[in-house]
């Protein structure tokens, strides 16, 4: 009995190396599931608090040239805005009814601005860590936007900070749609390049040209309609041959983007319990 | 004792420090990310206990793993290498060494110790880009950064091993 109880003792490094590897096997098999906990992704409260300082160490250095990059933007839009207006005006629209336009822009929306404390592009599933959590009202399925377009969609959040599911992530899928017709369908990443995405499916029978506009949809409550994606850089043949697969140039550089926005819509709930319901 | 222990848990907070806010963010050539938390393992004894050295690689990998968002990759890595790093050790080292040997230029000869973390860390990496694998479906550029990773941690690993006094 005593020499078993022995031997077995020898091989208890083995049981241990067995159990360690399996638990590293979940961890690896788990990770994009919605179940596993968030304790172990960079979204925790240490790993979060060593990243954000990290982040604002680097900040410091690019503050000069992303204020720069705002402002220009700023007056573009501003140009193109005013612009705009006026064309509006001339083609025999109400003033008062453009100018409400712009209070109406965000009714029903809030935006909780965040940093992205950490980031990766060079994945095929890539992940955000973001500096807002539950605690700010953050909660799964909320969308993540930056200056210039779509950034992704929340995956997991603890208390100060959030996973984000990265637009370049194989398994992310947004509903998007061409400017100005109704074609729509679903944005999805295939790895490689940052600023390459695909959209499927769009009939042969759409119109569209190099260069038009891609912009979100508004079909689920993630994004608000008409957000900017990128523009039509190539136009491909679908694996069956049946509809036209797009190649998106998007607007964001993913691999350089730093300050979001979490985009909270009003009614969010109703609107996604009514797609849950149709889909039965 | 437990002197011992804390100097560990020093060593693994610095490398996990080190890998997590520097080396993640190099990517030389487009591809060559170092993993310098592998040296972690060459602060152990010949003789140390194996569960011990288990759970220590263990947390090494878990750390790493949490703060770069490679889930249970750096950990089983870490695990498998723990698991073979005293039988390599062994066969390794010099036929007349003592039993508390540390794996050092001076311990094992030049050479030898050489072979030793070569071996160590292309194990790592093999196991860690073989789980990327499942996830990065580029062949290719995983073979390449493959390679180009395990060089350059090998490079970094031996440079800080110079830096180690004879009696660490």
């Amino acid at each position: 009995m005593r020499e078993l109880l022995d031997r077995l003792a020898h091989y208890a490094h083995w049981a241990v190396f067995l159990l360690l590897e399996l638990l590293a096997g979940i961890m690896f098999f788990q990770f994009n599931h919605y179940q596993q906990s968030v304790w172990l992704t960079q979204a925790n409260a240490v790993t979060g608090r060593v990243l954000e300082w990290e982040a604002d160490v680097l900040t410091y250095m690019g503050l000069k040239a992303r204020n720069a990059e705002l402002t220009e933007r700023n007056i573009a839009l501003q140009i193109e805005a005013s612009r705009l207006r006026r064309e509006a005006v001339a083609g025999g629209a109400d003033s008062v009814y453009v100018d409400s336009l712009w209070e109406e822009a965000l009714h029903g929306t809030v935006l909780i601005p965040a940093q992205v404390i950490s980031n990766s592009v060079r994945r095929d599933d890539n992940f955000l860590t973001i500096n807002r959590g539950s605690a700010d009202g953050v909660r799964p399925e909320m969308g993540v936007l930056s200056g210039t377009g779509i950034v992704g969609i929340v995956s997991k959040t603890s208390p100060h900070y959030a996973m984000v599911m990265s637009v370049l992530n194989t398994q992310s899928s947004i509903s998007c749609r061409l400017r100005g017709s109704e074609y729509f369908g679903y944005l999805r990443w295939q790895g490689g390049s940052p600023l390459r995405a695909y959209i499927d499916d769009i009939p042969r029978h759409a119109r569209f040209e190099l260069g038009d506009v891609v912009e979100t949809s508004g079909f689920s409550s993630v994004f608000p309609p008409g957000i900017y994606v990128g523009r039509v850089a190539d136009i491909h043949d679908s694996a069956d041959g049946l509809a036209y697969q797009l190649e998106v140039e998007l607007s964001t550089d993913l691999a350089n983007v730093r300050d979001v926005c979490i985009v909270m819509q009003e009614h969010e709930e109703e609107l996604d319990s009514m797609t849950v319901k149709s889909h039965r | 004792m437990l002197v011992t222990q804390i100097i560990r848990l020093f060593w693994m907070l610095l490398l996990a420090a080190l890998q997590v806010l520097m080396c993640n963010h190099v990517h030389l050539f487009g591809y060559a990310t170092p993993m310098v938390y592998v040296a972690f393992l060459l602060i152990f004894p010949l003789n140390a206990s194996r569960i011990g050295l288990l759970l220590w690689a263990f947390v090494m990998g878990l750390a790493v793993d949490v703060g770069s968002g490679t889930p249970g990759m750096g950990t089983a890595a870490m695990t498998l290498v723990g698991m073979l790093y005293q039988p390599l050790l062994r066969v390794m080292s010099p036929r007349d060494s003592a039993d508390d040997l540390v794996p050092t230029y001076s311990s094992m000869g030049v050479a030898a110790h050489i072979r030793f973390v070569i071996l160590l860390v292309t194990i790592h990496h093999a196991v860690f880009y073989l789980l990327e694998a499942f996830t990065f479906h580029h062949p290719v550029r995983l073979l390449i950064s493959f390679l180009t990773s395990t060089a350059f941690s090998l490079v970094l690993i031996l440079i800080l091993g110079t830096l180690r006094r004879k009696k660490a």
